[in-house]
């Protein structure tokens, strides 16, 4: 009897103490590091960790996948040739297929199993919602966020460890919104837009310019792939011009749906969905070459453009990256995506040096509020990151798609969120090139 | 007008294909009493098998014909190797083998033919005709789907109502010990059921592939959508699963076009519910007595 008592008690006090022990064990993983020296968690005298999320199954796969391809093959290039200050870059990109569920659970991973120094070009605005504060509660710097969503950069108090990355939405908006207005003041304009941040926070810059102007606007959900009824909406009310904030998927089917439709008019893509390649991929297919093939599918569409592309072949920073990519890109061709991923890896190379021989994730946040915003790269304006803002890249030019190459249609615009001025840029940025082993040097 | 009249024939399009596949859906039903969640992603692979078979250069057609003959095989392999064991056994080990086969088959066809989005080429044209100064939202495709459904529908009409085939299935279905004893090859019955269905199957998914993206989950609403087709018109009748797909076309492409995208998931699901409640053996039911 004795014993069939005391054996529970037994059990109970295993499972306490493992209990217990499991507790203490997840504590270690995840102590938030203290600012101080060498005990950052991810960097050794040889290697520093950084790791990211992105959609490579999903809906937003097509394209987006390619990006963690680039920044892999640049920081493959920067190894080869030494690493920075001695340590080699192990950068580690897990699926999350777009679901902000699985980006908790990647993220989780990567902070607390893989023991990452910084989170470098997670991508998505509502995947990365999900999980940026817990990078910032574990203060783990996150860097080059791979939205243009405004919630990375514009409020540096409740996010200290997160920077932005591309042109933000709003100030696309924007830099669009005014050009329509002083060079299409007759235009019906249409807004096509996803119904999420990418789809506000561009509709607010629009009509910081075009309120009066804007005859129809259309949003649809990411994952319905039916969009005849917005599409159709815009075609009634008379649009003439369909200002266009949605993900290249979202591209391929509006002009399916608008042929269908026979709705023509001018289209104007936000970047993110207008990538002539990926688009044009997308239409390959279609009975009749009705839809023109592969690189001609979006000619004569408006977009824009904040860094050099595949097509601007003879570009400094293209060179370099067709370079990086003959060398250690894996397969398939150099692409816009992954120029993208190499341009995010230059960048947190160059804010790597900036922090100095023995960086910390302290130093590296410093090293980006202080040193980044005039540092060369392949943006064609320069980075806005200061203690007071966290935005991006701070402008860029609005392009006209032919035969899968963009024509300039303007200069480099640059401007603020809010209601800062939109000026051309003069700071040269567009015109730098990069140093000739590639890599940059401290600014 | 212009776009009441838009909306109107791409939910009627739409809704031709979620009837296509709540046929499927009831064939199954009918003649072996299971809901197959496995369906979808059945059709996504014989969908992905026939653009493989297009881009070898095939014309389309040729890729048209091994869809719907790799759904055969398909379906009568799936019911002889992994459906069997648990036939006779409680309904809801059936349900699900198909629920894990629908996540098996995402895999499979993730690593076979990849996760990136392709598009599918389409045998008519995509453009809408003009008449006059109104454009009729309406392709060649779509007819093409419209007429192909209405046949498919009236055959399985045909098939239940006319033939011996289809009462020897149905009886099977419905009660496979008296069946037997009777003489009817319960087995072989259940095999041809599951074939036919994959079938119909795959001709949804080309229906729904052509002319637009295909990746593997690109089925995964249809399923929803599907069945509540199914449910609305009864999953058991063919000629309720076209006009419950019909009117799902419809009410969800309203609710899109004048409510607002955000709102068609939950439309289908209110649309569920109502008929659940008022109708609950569906609006075209005609067998609540044989309910378990």
């Amino acid at each position: 009897m004795r014993s069939m008592t005391g054996w529970p008690k037994v059990a109970t006090t295993a499972v306490a103490v493992t209990a217990v022990g499991a507790l203490l064990a997840g504590c270690g993983g995840s102590r938030p590091s203290d600012g101080g020296g060498s005990s950052d968690p991810g960097i050794t005298d040889s290697t520093i960790k950084v790791g990211a999320h992105f959609p490579l199954t999903g809906v937003a796969a097509p394209g987006y996948s390619e990006i963690p391809t680039g920044a892999k093959a640049y920081f493959d290039y920067v190894n080869a040739n030494g690493g920075v200050d001695g340590r080699k870059i192990d950068y580690t990109y897990r699926d999350d297929g777009y679901n902000p569920t699985n980006t908790s659970s990647v993220t989780n991973e990567l902070v607390l199993k893989d023991n990452i120094f910084a989170m470098v070009g997670g991508l998505g605005t509502p995947t990365h919602s999900a999980v940026v504060d817990f990078l910032n509660q574990q203060k783990v710097p996150d860097l080059f966020v791979s939205s243009g969503a405004l919630a990375w950069g514009d409020d540096p108090d409740e996010h200290p460890y997160t920077f932005g990355w591309q042109p933000d939405y709003e100030i696309e908006g924007k830099i669009i919104g005014q050009w329509v207005k002083e060079n299409m003041p007759d235009a019906k304009v249409g807004l096509f837009l996803q119904d999420d941040d990418l789809g506000r926070d561009s509709e607010k810059g629009v009509r910081q310019y075009l309120d009066d102007q804007i005859v129809a606007t259309a949003r649809y959900t990411s994952g319905n792939t039916d969009v005849a009824p917005q599409v159709s909406s815009l075609a009634s009310k008379g649009a003439d011009l369909v200002l266009s904030f949605n993900t290249p998927s979202y591209t391929a089917l509006t002009q399916l749906t608008a042929q269908k439709l026979n709705f023509t008019p001018q289209w104007f893509y936000s970047n993110i969905g207008s990538d002539p390649a990926l688009v044009g991929s997308l239409l390959s297919r279609f009975s009749e070459g009705a839809v023109k093939g592969t690189n001609s599918a979006l000619d004569g569409v408006l977009t824009t453009e904040y860094i050099p592309g595949v097509d601007a072949a003879d570009n400094p920073w293209v060179k370099l990256w067709q370079k990086v990519w003959d060398e250690n890109g894996g397969d398939g061709e150099l692409t816009n995506y992954r120029i993208y991923g190499m341009s995010e890896a230059y960048a947190f190379v160059q804010a790597l040096k900036d922090a100095g021989p023995d960086p910390t994730r302290e130093g590296l946040v410093k090293a980006m509020e202080e040193d980044m915003a005039d540092s060369d790269g392949p943006q064609l304006a320069p980075f806005r990151y200061s203690e007071d803002s966290h935005f991006g890249i701070s402008g860029m030019q609005i392009v006209r798609l032919k035969g899968g190459k963009s024509e300039p249609v303007t200069k480099v615009l640059t401007t603020d969120v809010g209601d800062a001025d939109i000026d051309e840029d003069d700071s040269g940025q567009a015109d730098d090139a990069p140093p000739s082993s590639g890599i940059p040097d401290k600014s | 007008m212009q776009q009441l009249l838009s909306t109107t024939l791409t939910g009627l399009t739409l809704g031709m294909v979620y009837a296509a596949f709540a046929l499927a859906l009831v064939l199954i039903w009918r003649s072996t009493r299971i809901v197959n969640f496995a369906q979808a992603p059945m059709a996504m692979v014989t969908t992905l098998v026939a653009l493989q078979v297009i881009d070898a250069g095939a014309p389309y057609w040729v890729g048209f014909l091994v869809a719907l003959v790799s759904g055969l095989v398909l379906g009568a392999v799936v019911e002889r190797v992994l459906v069997r064991p648990v036939e006779g056994k409680a309904e809801i080990n059936a349900v699900i083998l198909t629920l894990g086969l629908f996540i098996v088959l995402h895999a499979v066809a993730g690593l076979v033919f990849g996760n990136d989005y392709q598009s599918f080429p389409a045998p008519f044209g995509l453009s809408g005709f003009r008449v006059g100064d109104l454009n009729v939202a309406l392709t060649g495709f779509g007819i093409f789907t419209i007429v192909i459904v209405l046949v498919v529908m009236a055959a399985l009409a045909a098939l239940f109502r006319f033939t011996d085939l289809g009462l020897r299935m149905r009886a099977a279905a419905f009660n496979p010990e008296v069946s037997r004893l009777l003489g009817v090859p319960v087995g072989r019955m259940l095999t041809i059921g599951w074939a036919l269905a994959a079938v119909v199957g795959s001709l949804a998914g080309l229906l729904i592939a052509g002319g637009s993206l295909v990746y593997p989950s690109y089925m995964d609403s249809v399923v929803v959508f599907g069945f509540v087709a199914a449910v609305l018109g009864g999953l058991d009748s063919p000629v309720g699963a076209v006009v419950g797909g019909l009117l799902l076309g419809l009410a969800l492409s309203y609710v899109s076009g004048y409510l607002g995208a955000q709102l068609v998931t939950l439309a289908s699901l209110v649309i569920l519910m109502l008929v659940l409640t008022l109708r609950p053996g569906g609006l075209f039911s005609s067998a609540s007595a044989r309910r378990v």
